[in-house]
């Protein structure tokens, strides 16, 4: 007891800064981060407006003439039956939102989860299933297993989020048990074997803590993944069933864009342009300010 | 007779994936597929009749005796018939792989190359402003989805509002002239957004190699910086560039080919595939993704063993 003043003292000394501190000051210097995290936080609150109904609740009614131009009254025109682009886009903004947060959490939540048993338990037969699990999930190509889910639910609009949260966890789970393997022989877990905490409290209040760095990177990129992903599932009849997105504005468009009107097309791509853009160069920042390795 | 060794070995460590694999499409396609019985049935069926039908389809055999049945169909490439058109599934395969392996065969190819060509010339000007405006331009490249490269080189390329220099869809090949006609624009939407993601993973992988002792070393030695990076440094990445390789191809080739051959009515499988999709056609569905699970499988173990002819450093474990 008598050496706790002594430890303090060394963790409070100022040379000693932790991850995070370091990380948000280092953050805090990145322009291209600083941008992309305003935009991100620009596009939240439009998904947020959407979702309080403030704005763009009008997306699914007729309110000017077929393939209207622009004008001060419609910003991007009207579709093919005479609904309000900029509304639909606005109200797609709600739609990545929900899809991207409810696959990055929880995917990176099942990827934390199996991926620090697999590397805690390594060698073992729970590391063995995991490992095998993950190999067959990435040889299954992602386009397909939503197609054969898709098919096996009936059509269900659940099918895009369980395909897509069942493919993105194994990059976060790789990650995850790389890095559980290096933590499990440092000291503090040792001293938690040593006081008797079970493995399941020591996983999880002790090791999945000192993963977080790792966990809040893959969130941002699975992010991105599951809004770029739906696009194209869209367009393949397998993606949003109800309600309205960019991927489906897409779809809509590629009817118009050979007979001329591009509004649709043009609308969707920037603001989706937009909204990945900003979130990979947050992500790209977070990355570097996260990484241990780096010097300053 | 070493790498014979090795070969099998590495076959047999493949095992539990095909399981895996066959197991999954097995479960998802056949056993919680939908239920065919009364799509075949007439109005107001009998006992008889409906036990008929599930006896035909092999509904009442017991799980394991149908998963059986499943991977011995892969085995022998022998699925039935199509449920739309009747055709074999095995007869369809046969005349719409090589359609799609023509269609994105070259842009899978030169996307790689061009990137590892840009990665090159991006990591020896490390910081510079040529190394800024290629990173900068690949995490654009990175942010614009697949699908609207394609509707976007179309419009540029091919329709009317454009320059008009190709077909704006179809397949109708009669020569190697026709084929590049064919084949440019979608060649061209591929390279693009390959180019945003290799860019950046093989400049990451170059800088790495760049930054060791050898190097150094040889630097240090006088060799001529081309010497360098061509003998160097792209010997020793040639294992994380194979990996890429290999591990792009379900993203290129099957992406790829469904979304292509889907936009511009290309006859590949991916556009049979995309059908089977629209209109729930089973036989053609696990045909399609049992088969490219498994190939994958197959082409893992090949990059393995690649390593092993490349590198005679990896370990034989």
């Amino acid at each position: 007891m008598a050496a706790a003043p002594e430890t303090i003292a060394l963790v409070a000394a100022p040379p000693h800064q932790g991850l995070w501190s370091k990380a948000f000051h280092k953050f805090c210097r990145d322009r291209a981060g600083l941008v992309g995290l305003w935009v991100v936080v620009l596009y939240a609150i439009v998904a947020l407006g959407v979702w309080l109904g403030l704005w763009a609740s009008d997306w699914a009614e007729v309110t000017g003439p077929k393939w209207g131009p622009v004008s001060a009254e419609h910003w991007f025109g009207t579709n093919l039956i005479g609904q309000d682009i900029f509304a639909r886009a606005l109200y797609s903004t709600r739609t990545a939102f929900e899809l991207g947060l409810v696959v990055a959490v929880l995917s990176t939540f099942v990827g934390a989860v199996l991926g620090a048993f697999a590397g805690f338990f390594s060698g073992g037969w729970i590391d063995e299933l995991v490992l095998w699990f993950m190999g067959v999930i990435d040889s299954i190509p992602f386009y397909l297993l939503v197609a054969a889910i898709a098919f096996s639910l009936g059509d269900s609009p659940y099918a895009m989020y369980i395909a897509m949260i069942a493919t993105f966890w194994v990059g976060t789970s790789r990650l995850v048990r790389g890095e559980v393997i290096k933590l499990k022989e440092l000291e503090f877990v040792e001293a938690a074997h040593a006081i008797g905490l079970s493995e399941v409290a020591i996983i999880f209040r002790h090791i999945l803590p000192n993963t977080f760095h790792i966990l809040l990177v893959q969130a941002t990129i699975t992010f991105v993944a599951a809004i770029k992903s739906e696009v194209i599932l869209s367009f393949l009849g397998i993606g949003i069933q109800d309600g309205m997105s960019w991927g489906l504005m897409i779809a809509e468009s590629t009817i118009e864009v050979l007979a001329g009107f591009f509004n649709n097309f043009i609308a969707a791509s920037l603001l989706m342009f937009g909204l990945v853009m900003a979130f990979n160069m947050f992500s790209d920042a977070l990355q570097d300010a996260l990484d241990p390795r780096s010097v300053r | 007779m070493e790498l014979l060794q090795y070969t099998l070995r590495k076959l047999i460590a493949g095992i539990p994936l095909i399981f895996g694999v066959t197991f999954i499409s097995f479960l998802l396609m056949v056993y919680f597929g939908p239920d065919k019985t009364y799509d075949l049935l007439g109005k107001n069926p009998t006992e008889q009749q409906i036990a008929e039908i599930r006896s035909e389809l092999g509904y009442d055999q017991p799980f394991v005796a149908r998963y059986f049945n499943y991977v011995t169909e892969l085995a022998t490439l022998n699925f039935g018939r199509s449920e739309s058109t009747g055709e074999k599934v095995s007869d369809l395969l046969a005349r719409t792989i090589p359609v799609s392996l023509a269609l994105v065969t070259p842009g899978f190819v030169l996307g790689n190359l061009f990137g590892v060509l840009l990665a090159l010339f991006a990591a020896s000007r490390r910081g510079s402003w040529v190394d800024k405006t290629i990173m900068g331009c690949s995490a654009v490249g990175m942010s614009i989805s697949f699908l609207i490269a394609i509707i976007a080189f179309q419009l540029v390329f091919s329709s009317s509002y454009g320059l008009g220099w190709f077909p704006v869809r179809g397949w109708n090949i009669h020569s190697p002239l026709d084929y590049l006609r064919y084949v440019t624009v979608p060649t061209l939407a591929t390279v693009f957004v390959a180019l945003g993601y290799n860019t950046r993973f093989y400049r990451a992988v170059i800088v790495e190699e760049l930054s060791r002792d050898h190097v150094r070393t040889a630097k240090a030695f006088g060799v001529s910086p081309a010497k360098i990076l061509s003998v160097h440094v792209l010997k020793n990445c040639a294992i994380p560039i194979i990996t890429r390789v290999v591990f792009s191809i379900p993203f290129i080739v099957i992406s790829g080919s469904l979304l292509l051959e889907t936009y511009f009515g290309i006859p590949g499988v991916g556009k049979v595939a995309f059908d089977a999709i629209t209109t729930g056609n089973q036989p053609v569905l696990k045909a399609v993704v049992g088969l490219t699970a498994v190939l994958f499988v197959l082409a893992q173990i090949l990059t393995d063993i690649l390593y092993r002819v490349a590198d005679p450093r990896v370990s034989l474990n």
